[in-house]
């Protein structure tokens, strides 16, 4: 046991260590960028339009932070957060591959196998994105441009990734799905435009929340 | 061009290898605690293969992002935007705020220097609090996650140890709720760029589930352990076929047939109203 807590926490300070160094790699872009072509925003601008992004982005920051660490696994979650894409890409991955695992999403077993799955969704996606920016640039383009053969396929593959996703998922916890996506169906008749990010606030409360009323009444064991 | 600049790429490529290099970092980590604990390293390497092809097709969405912004802001700025912490859709609200309070808008192809240098700093300054919040709160939530597991199922019945204890529900719930959003919204939901709900959203949705329960059954019959890590990325990939299958064959009022859409007012109008 002793052993384990110190993996874990092996991973916590790593994982701090390498989030405090991202968020340096990250400023330095721009920092780089205003030096090389003497190019430094006007204070007065920046913040006119930071004032407009940080209300959103920082409150689902912390919104974020505090819904995915439980779901990510420690050494997911950092990974996850400086590589972006959480909701659509990493935590379906982990989650999916700790579900075919057999291993419970609490156990040591199921932080490495996570931390397995995001590490290389992370490692694929990174190198598509390079391979598909430096090789193709622009006739990428014409692959997903309206019009195209292909085009439908990556306009819907949303549905296609969640349909898929939450098959398997649906079919074990049938009783606990109804609910949320009842919700969310209902909430979206009412204001459709709403943003999904806003939604899934929405259905996660209603979907744990429904799962715990009914683990309270044995409906659910 | 100061866009697409031998300095801007040089940027890129660190950035590129930085979180390349912290990937492996952790799956290095990961993968010999797995052989300490005892992890067949078959499942883990199956794990590695099947969410790198889980991710394939997501990752070109993200790239056709990078070109969507590419017109105005270059390829480079939203290619390491959409590598550090990037979201689909957050870089290009946030490029849309900078551009917006300098009075210009992403359709502009001629930015300044230090117009491009404002959205670089807006989009970051944007994007990097998950950053600073994640070594102050990250270890302290999961311990707190833990504790309130823990207890619950204390007072619960003891359940510690058995395969549907509390903690795996509400896991197995919040994971339920992110799903149902996406779900929902291609069920009933209107979006300005991008497919509304609709005929094609509901059949690519259907045909995934479809594939998926077909694909595990057929896994279980036939005891099919290879294919069973694969399950997800093909149904996927068959969805998506179908999506392209659905466009060519059937006519263009059924596959454009939306439930609501946006009219030339930006109102939002049901079909037949």
């Amino acid at each position: 046991m002793k052993k384990s807590r110190t993996y874990i926490d092996k991973m916590h300070l790593w994982g701090s260590v390498w989030s405090v160094t991202a968020l340096c790699a990250l400023f330095m872009v721009p920092v780089v960028f205003s030096l090389y072509y003497n190019a430094f925003p006007q204070l007065n601008i920046l913040l006119k339009a930071v004032v407009k992004i940080i209300p959103i982005y920082w409150g689902t920051a912390i919104i974020e932070v505090i819904t995915y660490t439980p779901m990510l696994g420690a050494g997911g979650t950092y990974l996850s957060f400086v590589t972006g894409n959480i909701t659509n890409l990493k935590l379906p991955c982990a989650l999916s591959a700790l579900d075919r695992s057999g291993y419970r999403a609490q156990s040591e077993e199921g932080e490495v196998i996570s931390t397995i799955a995001i590490a290389s969704s992370a490692i694929t996606t990174t190198v598509i994105i390079a391979v598909g920016v430096l090789a193709f640039g622009p006739s990428i383009t014409k692959i997903t441009a309206p019009g195209s053969l292909l085009a439908p396929a990556f306009e819907y593959v949303i549905p296609a990734l969640f349909g898929a996703l939450g098959a398997s998922y649906f079919t074990k916890h049938w009783k606990i799905s109804i609910f949320p996506i009842l919700a969310g169906v209902l909430v979206y008749i009412f204001v459709p435009s709403l943003a999904v990010g806003t939604m899934i606030f929405v259905t996660i409360v209603a979907s744990v929340g429904g799962a715990f009323v009914m683990w309270k009444l044995k409906l659910i064991k | 061009m100061f866009k697409n600049s031998a300095i801007m790429y040089g940027l890129a490529i660190f950035i590129v290898l930085f979180v390349t290099a912290q990937s492996l970092f952790f799956m290095i980590k990961a993968w010999k605690r797995g052989k300490e604990l005892g992890i067949d390293s078959a499942k883990m390497k199956q794990t590695a293969i099947s969410s790198a092809l889980f991710s394939i097709a997501p990752a070109i969405s993200i790239l056709a992002t990078v070109l969507v912004l590419a017109s105005a802001l270059g390829f480079v700025l939203p290619w390491i935007r959409l590598s550090v912490i990037g979201n689909l859709a957050y870089e290009t609200v946030a490029a849309e705020a900078a551009l917006e309070a300098m009075g210009t808008s992403i359709s502009n192809t001629n930015l300044t220097e230090t117009e491009f240098s404002t959205v670089a700093w807006a989009m970051t300054i944007g994007s990097c609090f998950p950053l600073v919040l994640l070594p102050i709160l990250c270890k302290k939530i999961h311990k707190a996650f833990n504790k309130v597991i823990g207890g619950a199922e204390e007072n619960g019945e003891k359940k510690k140890n058995s395969k549907n204890a509390l903690g795996d529900i509400l896991g197995a719930a919040a994971f339920i709720g992110i799903m149902a959003a996406f779900i929902s919204r291609s069920i009933m939901g209107v979006q300005k760029d991008g497919a509304s709900a609709g005929f094609m959203t509901v059949a690519v949705l259907l045909s995934a589930m479809i594939f998926t329960v077909a694909l595990d059954l057929l896994c279980k019959k036939k005891n099919l352990t290879k294919l069973e890590p694969f399950v997800l990325p093909i149904a996927m990939f068959g969805a998506m076929g179908i999506a392209v299958l659905l466009m060519q064959v059937l006519p263009g009022e059924l596959t454009g047939f939306v439930w609501r859409y946006y009219n030339e007012n930006g109102d939002i109008v049901w079909r037949g109203r």
